[in-house]
């Protein structure tokens, strides 16, 4: 989750996540390439103590400020395609876990297991135990078995929400009459949140996602409890 | 006593070849200062932390601290 101060992306999660951080960076550093040149040429224009009046043209600046640009652009656009190639990778998903949005609550179906779903609410400031986070937690999570391929079908009951989770790199929208399909995997254990993503009426700040990544053998005694607790 | 003469043309052109070269120079040292500040000890980050990284033993530390619904502390 985001802790206090915090200026970048949440710790990455996910193998994505992490190839869209060092994604950003190099883009944020070519932000601060041409920010520094237009900044130096600005403060050199303000101080100028004299304008030549009589410059029309420049064939050989505009050749610069044209191919220097597109330059930039390729390099940007390369390591951008490649990722976005990489998110549409084939693979095999261990795991088909479909999340519903509905006002104000998500829902989880584990159709692989027969008869596994469940409704999951953000838990009200007032019912926290200590160490709980506020507007972040829910009452039920969706387990995940760590170090496996999941895919996730995302779609809605009602209006538009969006399915995302900061630390995975995760960012669906859920639409209504329509299925959104992502695939992900995350690297550690650990519990890892998101919130709803896109407006969707009077409590869209207070449909919290919780995404719990435990071992297999764990995630199995989970599923065999929750189906028999149905 | 005569003045010397002003220069007269030119100004334009020798102020660029003063300080488009600083400007390239400052932009590409900001560039080469976040990479090395940033950029590298990031990725270095991230690959000590996994290289190093037992999950078994994070997991059992994080069951123990009660952080998961799914698998409660082993005493309970």
């Amino acid at each position: 989750m985001a802790h206090p101060s915090q200026l970048g992306f949440q710790d990455a999660a996910s193998p994505l996540m992490e190839e869209l951080l060092h994604f950003h960076d190099h883009a944020l550093m070519i932000v601060f390439l041409i920010s520094t040149m237009v900044l130096y040429i600005i403060v050199a224009m303000v101080t100028a103590k004299f304008t030549d009046k009589l410059v029309l043209d420049s064939q050989e600046i505009e050749i610069i400020w044209t191919l220097l640009p597109a330059i930039i652009l390729i390099l940007i656009a390369l390591p951008s395609l490649r990722i976005l190639y990489l998110m549409d990778e084939i693979n095999d998903p261990h795991l088909t876990i479909k999340a519903l949005g509905h006002q104000w609550y998500w829902s989880y179906e584990y159709t692989d297991y027969e008869d596994l779903g469940f409704d999951s609410y953000m838990i009200p400031t007032q019912d926290l135990t200590p160490g709980q986070f506020r507007l972040l937690e829910a009452d039920h999570r969706m387990v995940i078995p760590v170090e496996s391929p999941i895919r996730v079908l995302i779609s809605a009951e009602d209006v538009l929400h969006s399915w995302a989770i900061p630390a995975l790199g995760v960012k669906v929208d859920a639409v209504p009459g329509r299925l959104n399909q992502t695939t992900f995997i995350v690297n550690r254990p650990g519990v890892f949140y998101g919130q709803c993503s896109e407006i969707c009426g009077a409590n869209h700040s207070f449909m919290p996602i919780v995404v719990e990544a435990v071992p297999l053998e764990h995630f199995e005694n989970w599923t065999s409890l929750m189906i028999e607790d149905a | 006593m005569s003045l010397p003469k002003p220069v007269m043309r030119g100004m334009l052109a020798k102020r660029l070849r003063f300080h488009l070269p600083i400007a390239f120079a400052l932009a590409f040292g900001a560039a080469v200062m976040f990479k090395y500040t940033v950029t590298e000890p990031r990725k270095r980050a991230y690959a000590e932390f996994y290289k190093q990284y037992d999950s078994v033993k994070e997991f059992n530390a994080m069951r123990e601290a009660g952080i998961f619904e799914s698998v409660r502390p082993s005493g309970e």
